[in-house]
């Protein structure tokens, strides 16, 4: 590990990691809405745009935020995100990475319990970083707002290469079978456009860094 | 561009995006040390079992069976499962029509809605304010908190006391009075043997194995059900089981097993099965009296001494009143129990010493009450009761009964009343000239058809309008009859509440869902041993609670606390003392009598063994001398005929046990020209009613096609094209379900089987969609109570009749849709 990777490109790479965990993470208030639509926020999301593989779903975002316009709006949100990611598995998208790694297929009902292994691997790449899961976050540590906050962490902290080798054999691995699973389940926009834009950032994220070697 | 420019160029414009902190945090100082203090085994114990759990890197890592439990079920491998479960309730979730619209919310859409998550202390409040609108609308008799069930065991987080001491604190509502399990049992018993029997200490096996000669076992199945227990189950019965078979083997105890089906009991003992048509218990019981009397076998000086109005059943057995003779011969019509084997019968349960161990589930059907007052009747006429080894026990099957006691006093429980001085917020008890206390199982009545007036028990019940339920640690989307029906009623409530720990079918069809954690995420207490209650067991915390989900004491201390009433919930006690406080008060009960450490050695051990127990007979002192000894009947005697029942003037519970034809019924019964199929739900297997069913893969250890078994007679499968493991509709005018094709010659033809307590899963009527808030779904999973019949028992206990049930079944040619039971709520597409 060494701290002199913490350049400006990898402060950057790390804050859109940092900003994919918080909105997987909960939902979005009135708060976290102010600020995903201020002006700086604007800037940033036109930047993003601007990489064609990003710009379709990064447009349903910014749509997305337009209509939360109410109270109503933002209960609705909530609702597909507790639909997705806080009950059942089994017709919801639950962003625990055991779920998409298991040998079984999930049609048959046979899913692996929650807190298994991929719960203690994070917990161990975690406690090699110094660090934990908030106690404010009661989720296992495989949940993908956790992964994504520790790849925040290690681009900060770690080499290009074993930043690629943890993305590689802990999210890319699994990532794109959840996508698939938001898009299949989802009934509003804007988690799937978040999940496709999550995947589509991971992978030019990894192409990034493969290319830096 | 290049994708180095591109992300120079997010540089500028991405530095603060989000203000907000991150999931990650430090390691703090403790597991930064890698301190494993905390790993290791714990004991704790459930209804499934004591046992010993090894806690390994923070999680529970293995089950192992307690020390003194030598049977085990294997149900202890489901636990693990039950913990780490994909639908744990993890977050206070309310609809989120009802958080937009409150009490005026689209009740249609239970069953298939939107939830959100909100903050404990926002649904507390929502919680609170339900409740306030509800007292100040319609007064106590628009609440009904008095559903409850098995909830999860521990004297301190008991589900019950916790959630009907606090809504109690609040405000009076209604309650309920019987179970579903014995509704019927237990209302007739006290007017014929005075107690209610079902839950009364029961004849050691000891002395059973020692004196019996012959035992039936009437509709009793104690192989499958005495896996579970009330408390903490150690399982000691099937010690007596593992005897009783060797002695069967040795020809010297007959065992008889009468039941339609070949039980799980009979094939382990090796004993007798005596087939019997569905329904038809009572008539093959009078058969067997008529050739009592006939014969004179029966024992005239017992039925003198210890009974009151044999006399008036006298005629009836003769036919004199009815004109119906019920001969041998008139009771094989009906049983399809030969006249002879009838006549054998009454010879061999009047030779010798004959133990009558009766099941519970010939008492969940229609006049339920007949069969077992008939079978005391029988009991009497045999003249053992009182003596070891003889006379009839309603509960040999049930949570260790017939293991001797050992006599100590067990821990008490967390007060589920207010006490004394204490006053409800709403203090009203106007109830609006309405019941305040209903029969358990009339409560979907009660919903649909508020005011009606209905005969219970001697007495008149008015259905209270009922606007809002509260459950906590009950599942009543199990344990109730007609699932069409109840969605009826629930789309009249205004409020439902259910707190529990995984998403059973009633979170599903609530408003505001409130997640408790489970029993090894708490500190408590409880007797291990059930009945013969052997000692006390330390329930030590295995983890934090997970995800949101808190203890009982907890959810309840806060909702106290927006109250302003917290110090008078708790009484101003933490858990820890309260649990030092239950288990001292045990202590000084015991003190002289039972050894028992201080509370912090006990915690220590894990447990205090109290020892074994001396051998007891039941009604022993009753016949040893009935006037010193009287029962609690009215004449202080066995009531063949009972004056009381009789002036209740009941058409379906008259004044001494007969036979009533059903509403429904297989093998040439009503309805069976339709419907010709007779449906058993008896208590499963694998599971404690529903509990455990959400258990992922040790559900998987007995499905069918992912589906609950359905179990089927070989030429009723063939007839209709059925193989074992296809799926197969079972259906009738209430309702439909699918189930796993299980073809067994242990199922006689025109029965089939489907253990209660697998979860509802309705989809859209065809299939063809997820959901299922609407009338007619069919349950993707096979909950058998999808297609019971929802009336009572009698005018006498008014209790649910299950098992008056007729279906038919087919392979089920459709698409199969998935499983819905296990994944939460499930929003229709619309």
């Amino acid at each position: 590990m060494s701290t002199e990777t913490a350049n400006p490109v990898n402060q950057a790479r790390s804050t859109i990691y940092q900003l994919l965990s918080s909105l997987f993470a909960k939902e979005i208030d009135h708060k976290t809405l102010h600020e995903l639509t201020s002006t700086q926020a604007q800037a940033f999301w036109s930047q993003l745009a601007a990489e064609a593989s990003f710009k379709a779903d990064v447009d349903v975002l910014v749509a997305e935020f337009a209509k939360l316009n109410s109270d109503k709006a933002l209960l609705e949100l909530a609702a597909d995100y507790c639909g997705l990611f806080l009950v059942g598995t089994k017709n919801s998208a639950s962003p625990y990475a055991s779920l998409y790694l298991t040998d079984t297929p999930v049609a048959k009902g046979d899913e692996p319990l929650l807190f298994g292994e991929q719960h203690q691997q994070m917990t161990q790449f975690l406690k090699q970083s110094q660090l934990q899961v908030q106690s404010e976050f009661p989720e296992p540590a495989d949940h993908l707002a956790v992964i994504l906050a520790y790849v925040a962490h290690i681009n900060m902290h770690c080499s290009n290469q074993q930043q690629l080798e943890f993305i590689r054999d802990n999210l890319a691995n699994w990532l794109a079978t959840f996508v698939a699973k938001v898009a299949k389940v989802d009934t509003g926009n804007f988690y799937i456009a978040l999940a496709q834009l999550t995947l589509a950032w991971v992978n030019s994220d990894l192409e990034w860094l493969e290319s830096e070697d | 561009m290049n994708r180095r420019d591109f992300l120079k160029g997010l540089v500028g414009t991405s530095y603060v995006v989000l203000s907000g902190s991150s999931v990650l945090a430090p390691l703090n100082a403790l597991a930064a040390s890698g301190a494993k203090a905390s790993d290791g085994w714990l004991t704790t114990g459930s209804h499934f079992g004591a046992f010993k759990m090894k806690r390994k890197n923070g999680v529970i890592d293995q089950v192992i069976p307690f020390d003194r439990d030598k049977y085990p079920t294997d149900m202890i491998n489901g636990v693990k499962g039950l913990v780490y479960n994909p639908s744990r309730v993890r977050y206070p979730m309310v609809r989120l029509d009802f958080l937009l619209k409150g009490h005026k919310s689209d009740t249609s859409q239970r069953g298939d809605f939107r939830f959100v998550r909100v903050t404990w202390d926002k649904a507390l409040s929502l919680f609170k304010d339900s409740l306030d609108e509800v007292q100040t609308k319609y007064g106590p008799s628009g609440l009904h908190a008095g559903q409850t069930g098995w909830r999860a065991t521990g004297q301190l987080h008991s589900s019950t006391s916790h959630m009907q001491r606090a809504v109690g604190m609040h405000g009076n509502f209604v309650k309920k009075v019987g179970d579903y399990s014995t509704g019927a049992g237990q209302t007739i018993l006290p007017y014929i043997l005075g107690s209610t029997e079902v839950y009364a200490q029961g004849t050691s096996w000891p002395l059973i194995l020692e004196n019996s000669k012959t035992i039936i076992l009437w509709s009793n199945d104690p192989y499958k059900n005495l896996q579970v227990g009330w408390n903490a189950e150690t399982h000691e019965s099937y010690a007596y089981l593992a005897e009783l078979k060797e002695k069967v083997a040795k020809g010297e105890i007959r065992v008889i097993s009468i039941d339609p089906v070949v039980t799980k009991t009979q094939q382990y003992l090796g004993c007798e099965q005596l087939y019997v048509n569905p329904q038809t218990d009572v008539a093959l019981m009078l058969g067997i009296a008529h050739e009592m009397v006939a014969k004179n076998l029966h024992d005239t000086k017992f039925i003198e001494g210890y009974s009151l109005g044999f006399d008036r059943f006298l005629p009836y057995i003769q036919g004199e009143t009815d004109g119906v003779e019920k001969t041998p011969e008139w009771a094989a019509e009906i049983t399809g129990v030969s006249a002879e084997i009838i006549r054998d019968l009454a010879k061999v349960m009047t030779k010798s010493r004959t133990q009558m161990l009766m099941g519970w589930c010939i008492q969940r059907q229609q006049h339920g009450e007949q069969p077992y007052w008939m079978a005391a009747v029988l009991a009497t006429m045999i003249g053992q009761i009182g003596l070891p080894g003889g006379g009839i026990s309603y509960g040999h099957h049930y949570s260790s009964i017939g293991v001797p006691s050992s006599g100590a006093a067990a821990p008490g429980a967390f007060p589920r009343n207010l006490d004394e001085d204490q006053k409800p917020l709403f203090n009203s008890n106007d109830f609006k000239g309405t019941s305040s206390t209903i029969p358990v199982a009339r409560w979907i009545d009660a919903i649909l058809e508020p005011g009606k007036t209905i005969d219970s028990n001697g007495s008149k019940v008015t259905f209270p309008d009922i606007k809002m339920m509260v459950f906590s640690g009950n599942n009543p989307w199990n344990h109730h009859q007609d699932r069409n029906r109840m969605k009826q009623a629930f789309q009249k409530l205004e409020c439902v509440v259910t707190i529990d720990m995984n998403w059973t079918a009633t979170c599903r069809f609530s408003d505001i869902v409130l997640p408790a954690c489970t029993t090894f995420e708490r500190n408590d207490i409880d007797v291990y041993g059930s009945y013969a209650n052997r000692g006390v067991l330390a329930m030590q915390k295995m983890v934090e609670p997970l995800y949101e989900s808190l203890s009982d004491f907890e959810i309840f201390t806060r909702f106290a606390r927006i109250m302003g009433k917290e110090k008078e919930y708790t009484r101003g006690m933490t858990e820890r003392e309260w649990l030092n406080k239950l288990y001292t008060d045990c202590k000084n009960a015991n003190a002289g009598k039972f050894e028992m450490p201080e509370f912090d050695e006990f915690w220590k051990q894990g447990y205090v063994h109290f020892g074994e127990g001396k051998p007891w007979t039941r009604h022993a002192a009753f016949r040893e001398d009935p006037e010193i000894n009287p029962l609690g009947t009215p004449s202080g005697l066995i009531e063949i005929f009972s004056r009381k029942i009789a002036q209740y003037q009941y058409d379906d519970c008259p004044g001494h046990p007969t036979w009533m034809e059903k509403s429904e019924r297989s093998h040439g019964g009503p309805g069976s020209d339709k419907f010709p199929v007779w449906m058993q739900s008896c208590h499963p297997d694998k599971r404690l009613h529903s509990q455990m069913c959400e258990s992922e893969q040790y559900r998987e250890t007995y499905t069918v096609n992912g589906r609950e078994p359905v179990y089927l007679n070989p030429n009723d499968a063939k007839k209709r094209g059925i193989k074992a493991g296809d799926v197969v509709r079972v259906f009738n005018d209430r309702g439909q379900l699918l189930a796993g094709a299980v073809v067994s010659n242990n199922f006689p033809k025109g029965v089939i089987r489907i253990h209660e307590g697998a979860w509802y899963g309705p989809v859209g009527e065809d299939g063809s969609k997820e959901g299922g808030a609407e009338i007619g779904a069919l349950c993707s999973y096979g909950d058998p109570n999808t297609l019971t019949q929802d009336i009572g028992t009698s005018k006498l206990a008014q209790a649910c009749s299950a098992y008056t049930c007729l279906v038919e079944f087919e392979k089920y040619q459709g698409k199969v849709p998935r499983v819905s039971s296990f994944s939460g709520p499930v929003e229709i597409a619309l």
